[in-house]
Formats: structure tokens, C-alpha cells, sequence
């Protein structure tokens, strides 16, 4: 359904995308997932069009993506990272409008506004300016004004930024919804827990270049780290620190502040060798975690950073 | 029309300011001119005025002056009291004293004496009877010269003062020489044009200028051809709206006196050149303001400063020259200039056409400077975002 071929972008001497590649498959809810300022905004606004970049090719639909493409941009539904709605026109009136430049028969986008409503919930708000609403609602007014053409294809730039944990979890289901009744998304977000939650497959973006992509699953699998198992132990000296990183998988170990992260790779019972050892040397420890590997963790192992820094 | 419709939808929710403007421009305007508007002046009279003549040289001379004064003026008995006098002209009692000296005869006839007057400075009644005096002592002292006798000079003069000349009032304006109701009304309409449009527009352009929801539009299947297109309909429409009300106003308040001017179409055609720039203006500063502070800030520091220096609040004749040699690079002097050209004039010379029609042009040609010059902002605005 997309295709991005080495493209290119450039702010002077700043490189925000560098040959960067995707493919994006049709009914698929694609996670674009990067820290702030990797490009993901630029790659978005350069697929829509607003942004010209210095080289490369992007197909939607099979054809090349122009400003004119209007054609194109018919079945496109945009969410912006901002709220982009008009303070003088109400929740009813803003998403006619934003419906409006795509769907022109009057009674159809009637239909279609009154679903985007009911699909975000906002049935009480009809009538609401937007500097009444709260930032949950507003966001969900930003989706319905994206949504009520139905389009293919979904853009959604980080859309649950600045929202409460409810209206995200809202925004996330009816996104997951959206995808159910056919459309392709397209989703920026630096929150590695809603890109794991509702993506299908995912291209991890750093410095304009996409690093990896593949399923969650196929992501994790192609780090080192299989688990991680964090202690709380005190007093551990040199030694016995040497002699936990010489255990069987695991691979890097950090002690601070009487806290001992181990990370191993994968293979059975790492959390029972790390207990025994414990035990055998008579060590004293309080609570134990054990986590499989996350998104971070793939981050953290390709670009030697944490995702949220 | 979706674009045109959201544009339209936004004015409805200004509509309050609009018609607030609209109240405050009927109130300031029909105030004004009913301290400073026509008194309908159709007859032409000589005016007496109060004043006093103290005598104390008592000859002939003197009580033909004073004679000669009271065919023109009321003389008020007063005693020669420096303070009474003077205390009677401050408050406007009298408007002039004469004191007549002692030997004034003689000194006068032989051009030597001077006649003490005390008066208003600078006041025109001041020079009324100036003029007065100087011509009865003139015309005694030639005919003296001539080979009358003082007598017979005196009385002769006095006679001829009885003369009354014809005065033929010329009624440029047919109001009595005053502006009509329905000038002074379009006088102060820059003012509510462009206050209106620009206050309106620019709350809208605002809502559309976010960058947003421009990109918002931009992303969708309607084409810059067609998004211009509806917004140019709806400045359209708005200029047009706005121009409808403000020349509704004049038909409501003076109804056939307006609608039978001969000059009525001049008075739409010069408003409308109005509303063009108002539009152009509007679209200039929506161009770069970013917040409704701004606009609010700026379209007052716009509005009524070429009203003040461009002869709107104030009448041009009271304006400085430099102010009005600044005021000719505003667009809004030369629809007053043409506003006082129809007003002033009930037909219109070849010249004075000529220099009406050169308002209307030099209004549309700095509406189409501030329209390319906002065009012009906003390609290289465009283009730098990219």
C-alpha cells in the first residue's frame, strides 16, 4: 500500500531523514516508534506531501505521492500530533467540516459525522466548543475529525500525547476498531507500550534511518536479551559480582544502590541459577522481578540508548 | 464549499462584534454631527454686536463715529471705569470698547492720534468693527480733503452707511453651504469598514492561518485552487455584507434627503473603493498576526490612527499641513478627499470629476499594493515551511 524508497531530508545541514525505507501492507496497524526528533513527524509529513524532500520515492496506493495528489489524499485520514479543529466552530460543526473536504454529498456525510461521534463518544458534546472539552475529549475530536470520511489509509501522529490513561485506552480500542472495519493505520508514537499494544508490525526509526522492522515478536527475537531479573540485595562485593556475570547466559549485570540487574539471553531456569547462587553463598536479597524483553530493550541494544531519553 | 461554509460559520460567531461596531459608529456619528453638523444657513444677516464707546472728547468728530457705529451696533452706556469695562468684556457682555481721547478731532483729522480699542484678540467681531471705524475715518478725512465740511462729511458718510447691499447666498452644496446628514455619516465610515472587516477577517484568517489546521486542509482532497477560491468568496461575501449594513445605515436615518442626492452614486462608489482597501488590508495583517491580541492591538493602532490623521474623527480643514502630507500615503485620506469633494459640491466641475475619479483609483491601486504585497508574505511563508 506504501512505499518509501531511500528517501531523503534535509534542514540545512541536519540530515532528519537518511535514505529511509518502508513498506507498509494493506489492513495492517503499522507502529512508527522512535524517541522524540527521529524523524517520525518528518517521514509522516513528507508521505502526506507537506514536506518536499531532497530525494527518494513515495507510492500510496501504487501511485507517486504529489502535492496534487488529490486523488490520493481522498482516502487519507490524518490525526494530527496537535489538536487541529477550529475554537470558533463546535464538536458537531468541526467534524462536518473536516468530513466536508472529502465527502461532498450532504446527507451521506451527515451519516458518516453523527458515526464519528458516536464511534468517539462525544454524543453529550455535540454542541461543545473545543475550549470547553478536556484534552481527552479534544483528542478524541482531533480522531473524529481524521476518521469521518472513512478513509484506507490512517495517519495517526501521535495521538494520545498530553491524554489521561482512560481516553487513551479509548483512543487505543477504537484505533484497534478502526483497523477491524478495514482501515490501514499508520501509527507514530514514542510510548512503546501502546505501539506494542495495537501494532502489527513495527519499524524502529532513530537518526531518519529505520533500524529495524518486523512484529513485536519478530523485534525481540532479534536482540540478545532473552530476560531480565532484577534483585534487591545487599552488600554484594566484587567478587560475587564477577561470579554472577560468569553464570551460564547471562551476558551484563548492574549493581546500584543495592539493586542487581542481571540480563540474560535465552534459555531455561536463569531465574533458578541466580537463586541458587544466592542461596549457595548465603547472600540475603528482598523482592525478585523477572522480565521477558520489551521494546526498550530492542532499542536499547541497536542504538546503545533508552527510548525514553 | 466547505471551506466557504466554515468561513461563514466562523463570521456568524462575530456577529456580536459586528453589530457592536455597527452601534458604536451610529452613536459617534449621529453625536458628532448633531454638535458639529448643517445648521442649515439659508439667509444672509448682518450681525449687531454689543458695544461700548466711552467719549471723552465730546466734538463733532466723535458723536459722528459714535453715530455712525450705533446704525451697525448696539451701544451699551457704560461708565469710563477701566475695570468695569473689562470685566464686561471677559464675560462677553460687550464685544469691543472704544475710548475716545480727548483733542481726538484734531488729531485724527491731521492722521496723528490713534484711537485706543480694546477687544478680543484675534476674534472676528474684533475685526468687524476695525474695519468699521478705519473705514468712516477714511472716508471723512477724504472728503475733508475733497472740500467738505466736517459736518457735511459726517452726515454724508453716515448716509452711505445706510446703504444695504445685496448679498446673493451661493449654495454650493444645496444645504445652505453645510454638508448634508448623510456626509458626515460616510464621513466617519472608514472607521466602521474597516474596524468591522478587519477585526472579522482576522479572526477567522486566524483560525485558518493555524499551521494545524492549514496542514490539516492541506492534507485533504480539496485543491489550493479551490481552498483560495472559497476563501476569496468569502471575503467576498463579508466586504459585501459589511458595505450593504453601513449604506443601510444612511437610507435608514435619512431616508428620501439620501436617496434623492445627486451625488448618491458617487457616495456608494467611494465606500465601496473603501470596503476594496478594507479587504485588502484585512488580508494584509492576517497575513503575519499570530494571536487575537495582535490583531485587536493592531487593527486599533490602524483604525483610528488614519482616522485621526486622515480628516475621519476630525475635520480635514483643522489638520495641520504636515499631518496631511503624511495622511496622502493612507489610503483613507483620499476617500475623505473625495468624501469632502461630493459633500461640498452639489455639481460637480470637468476638474473636480476628474479628481474624484482619482481617489476611486488611487484607493483600488493601494488595495491591490497591500493585496500582492500579503501575497507575497504568504508564498514565502509557504515556501520557508517546506
Amino acid at each position: 500500500m506504501i512505499h518509501i524508497e531511500n528517501l531523503v531530508k534535509r534542514y540545512g545541514n541536519f540530515i532528519a531523514l537518511d535514505h529511509l525505507n518502508l513498506d507498509i501492507k494493506e489492513g495492517e496497524v503499522f507502529g512508527l516508534l522512535g524517541p522524540n526528533g527521529s524523524g517520525k513527524t518528518t517521514a509522516i509529513n513528507c508521505l502526506l506531501a507537506l514536506l518536499k524532500y531532497d530525494k527518494g520515492t513515495i507510492t500510496v496506493f501504487g501511485k507517486e505521492m504529489h502535492p496534487d495528489s488529490y486523488d490520493i489524499k481522498q482516502d487519507i485520514g490524518v490525526v494530527m500530533q496537535n489538536v487541529a479543529v477550529f475554537d470558533q466552530m463546535s464538536v458537531w460543526e468541526n467534524i462536518d467540516y473536516f468530513c466536508g473536504l472529502y465527502v461532498k454529498d450532504k446527507k451521506t456525510r451527515l451519516e458518516l459525522v453523527e458515526e464519528a461521534i458516536h464511534f468517539t463518544g462525544l454524543e453529550d458534546f455535540r454542541k461543545s466548543r473545543p475550549k470547553k472539552l478536556s484534552g481527552g475529549l479534544l483528542r478524541r475530536l482531533n480522531i473524529a475529525c481524521g476518521i469521518a470520511h472513512k478513509p484506507r489509509l490512517i495517519i495517526m501522529d501521535e495521538p494520545t500525547v498530553a491524554v489521561d490513561p482512560q481516553s487513551r485506552n479509548r483512543i487505543l480500542e477504537g484505533i484497534l476498531e478502526l483497523n477491524r472495519q478495514g482501515s490501514t493505520i499508520i501509527y507514530t508514537s514514542h510510548y512503546m507500550e501502546e505501539v506494542e499494544q495495537i501494532c502489527s508490525r513495527i519499524a524502529i526509526i532513530d537518526h531518519g534511518q529505520v533500524l529495524a522492522t518486523g512484529t513485536t515478536e519478530e523485534l525481540k527475537n532479534m536482540i540478545k536479551t532473552g530476560e531480565t531479573i532484577t534483585l534487591e540485595a545487599i552488600a554484594l562485593n566484587k567478587e560475587q559480582l564477577a561470579e554472577i556475570r560468569g553464570l551460564p547466559h547471562v551476558f551484563e549485570i548492574s549493581y546500584e544502590e543495592q539493586v542487581l540487574k542481571i540480563r540474560l539471553s535465552r534459555a531455561k531456569h536463569n531465574l533458578v541459577r541466580i537463586l541458587n547462587y544466592m542461596q549457595e553463598h548465603d547472600l540475603a536479597f528482598g523482592r525478585v522481578f523477572s522480565e521477558l524483553p520489551t521494546l526498550n530493550d530492542v532499542f536499547l541494544e541497536i542504538t546503545g540508548k533508552e527510548l525514553r531519553d | 464549499m466547505t471551506v466557504f461554509k466554515g468561513f461563514l460559520t466562523i463570521t456568524k460567531r462575530n456577529l456580536r462584534m459586528v453589530f457592536l461596531y455597527i452601534i458604536i459608529f451610529l452613536t459617534i456619528s449621529l453625536m458628532t454631527q448633531k454638535m458639529l453638523g448643517p445648521q442649515g444657513t439659508v439667509s444672509f444677516e448682518l450681525q449687531r454686536l454689543d458695544i461700548a464707546v466711552i467719549d471723552r472728547d465730546g466734538g463733532e468728530l466723535a458723536k459722528g463715529l459714535i453715530s455712525y457705529l450705533s446704525s451697525f451696533h448696539n451701544i451699551k452706556n457704560l461708565p469710563d471705569d477701566e475695570s468695569i469695562l473689562q470685566d464686561r468684556l471677559f464675560y462677553r457682555e460687550i464685544y469691543y470698547i472704544v475710548t475716545i481721547p480727548e483733542d481726538f478731532e484734531e488729531k485724527c483729522l491731521r492722521g496723528t492720534g490713534q484711537l485706543p480699542v480694546t477687544k478680543v484678540p484675534g476674534s472676528t467681531s474684533g475685526y468687524y468693527v476695525d474695519q468699521q471705524i478705519d473705514t468712516f475715518l477714511n472716508e471723512v478725512r477724504t472728503m475733508i480733503d475733497g472740500g467738505f465740511s466736517l459736518a457735511d462729511a459726517i452726515e454724508r458718510v453716515s448716509e452711505y452707511a445706510k446703504n444695504t447691499p445685496d448679498v446673493t447666498l451661493i449654495d454650493k452644496t444645496g444645504n445652505g453651504g453645510d454638508m448634508p446628514g448623510h456626509a458626515f455619516m460616510y464621513q466617519y465610515m472608514p472607521y466602521i469598514i474597516i474596524s468591522i472587516l478587519c477585526y472579522t477577517l482576522g479572526y477567522i484568517m486566524l483560525e485558518f492561518n493555524k499551521p494545524d489546521i492549514k496542514r490539516r486542509i492541506q492534507c485533504s482532497a480539496v485543491s489550493d485552487r479551490a481552498l483560495n477560491g472559497q476563501l476569496f468568496l468569502g471575503y467576498t461575501v463579508i466586504g459585501l455584507a459589511v458595505w450593504c449594513i453601513c449604506t443601510l445605515m444612511p437610507i435608514i436615518v435619512y431616508g428620501k434627503a439620501f436617496m434623492t442626492d445627486g451625488h448618491l452614486a458617487c457616495y456608494l462608489i467611494n465606500s465601496f473603493t473603501l470596503t476594496l482597501v478594507a479587504l485588502a488590508i484585512s488580508f494584509f495583517i492576517s497575513s503575519f498576526l499570530k494571536s487575537d491580541e495582535l490583531i485587536s492591538a493592531v487593527v486599533n493602532v490602524l483604525t483610528l490612527g488614519m482616522s485621526f490623521i486622515c480628516g475621519v474623527f476630525v475635520s480635514m480643514d483643522v489638520l495641520g499641513k504636515g499631518v496631511l502630507t503624511v495622511a496622502h500615503f493612507l489610503p483613507v485620506y483620499w476617500y475623505e478627499v473625495n468624501n469632502n469633494l461630493i459633500a461640498g459640491n452639489q455639481i460637480l466641475s470637468h476638474t473636480q470629476r476628474n479628481e474624484l475619479f482619482q481617489g476611486f483609483g488611487i484607493q483600488l491601486l493601494f488595495a491591490a499594493a497591500l493585496l500582492g504585497a500579503a501575497l507575497v508574505i504568504r508564498k514565502n511563508r509557504a515556501l520557508s515551511e517546506q
